[in-house]
């Protein structure tokens, strides 16, 4: 039982640590902003939940522990590159050779409690 | 106040997974800081069905079972895009209708999208349009209104 514990967590590592290494290699060739957090953002799903489920099965008593951390980071992952990406487009950082965008011309609205324009102009 | 002690229940459950100590005294404290937790963020009442508990809770497995399945398919997807020495990226935003009323399950849909590889949503306009973010939109906007309708139908399962 122990055994086939350690041999899940063997495998977990192993894909863990590719798919980190491929988020990498995709943060360094993709082009821009919005492009590379799709690179970081499967760094921190596939990437840092499989190690954590690697700690799930090779050390029993703090398992509980990684549930937890898988549960917050399955929660907040999505979150940090939805508000990068947003802010991005907010500043107007433009997208490389984009085929499409439905977002273009739409008025973002800025938060109730917020005087400024939300959007600012891009630096000439 | 019932649900009061159900946001108390929770905070309890998530210390003790976290502390993994069953010692009486840790059990006392972590009872007493989900206490204050619960008693300084006021939790709205809600009224909570005990019979409706137990589908809510396996149509919640199923939805989580449906998205690793579509994490994994779609992370390979990109791995393979990574690696390819041609690099054929088509990005670019489309619009994506949620379809739903409720805040909550615009928040699940986009929470959804984004966590798979691939998919981001980069902005939610008024209406519930989510506008995402894709590596690949030609493949994206095809699938994307049949996903979106599947994952409605999940969620409204879980919350009605």
């Amino acid at each position: 039982m122990k055994d086939l514990g350690y041999l899940i967590a063997i495998v977990a590592i192993l894909i863990g640590t590719f798919f980190s290494i491929i988020g990498i290699i995709g943060l360094v060739r993709l082009p821009d902003v919005y492009s590379r957090m799709h690179a970081t953002g499967k760094v921190s799903t596939f990437g840092v939940v499989l190690l954590t489920v690697a700690a799930v099965f090779a050390t029993p008593l703090a398992g509980s522990k990684a549930l937890v951390l898988i549960a917050l980071l399955i929660l907040a992952g999505p979150v940090v590159s939805h508000a990068i990406s947003s802010a991005s487009y907010r500043l107007g950082i433009p997208m490389k050779s984009a085929a499409r965008d439905d977002l273009a011309g739409k008025r973002i609205q800025p938060p109730a409690n917020q005087a400024q324009p939300a959007r600012a102009e891009p630096a000439e | 106040m019932l649900a009061y002690w159900r946001l108390t229940l929770i905070c309890w459950l998530i210390y003790l997974a976290v502390t993994a100590n069953f010692e009486l005294a840790n059990l006392v404290v972590g009872l007493l800081i989900g206490w204050v937790i619960a008693a300084i963020l006021k939790p709205a009442s809600q009224s909570l069905s005990l019979r409706r508990l137990p589908a809510a809770l396996f149509n919640l497995a199923k939805y989580t079972a449906w998205l690793a399945v579509d994490i994994i398919r779609n992370g390979i997807r990109v791995a393979r895009i990574v690696l390819d020495p041609k690099l054929p990226i088509r990005p670019g935003i489309i619009a994506i209708p949620a379809g739903m009323k409720s805040e909550l399950g615009v928040a699940l849909s986009a929470h959804a999208i984004t966590v798979t590889p691939g998919e981001q949503v980069v902005e939610i306009g008024d209406d519930g349009v989510m506008y995402v973010h894709c590596l690949d939109v030609v493949t994206s906007a095809a699938g994307a209104e049949e996903a979106q309708r599947k994952r409605r139908a999940m969620l409204q399962r879980i919350f009605e």
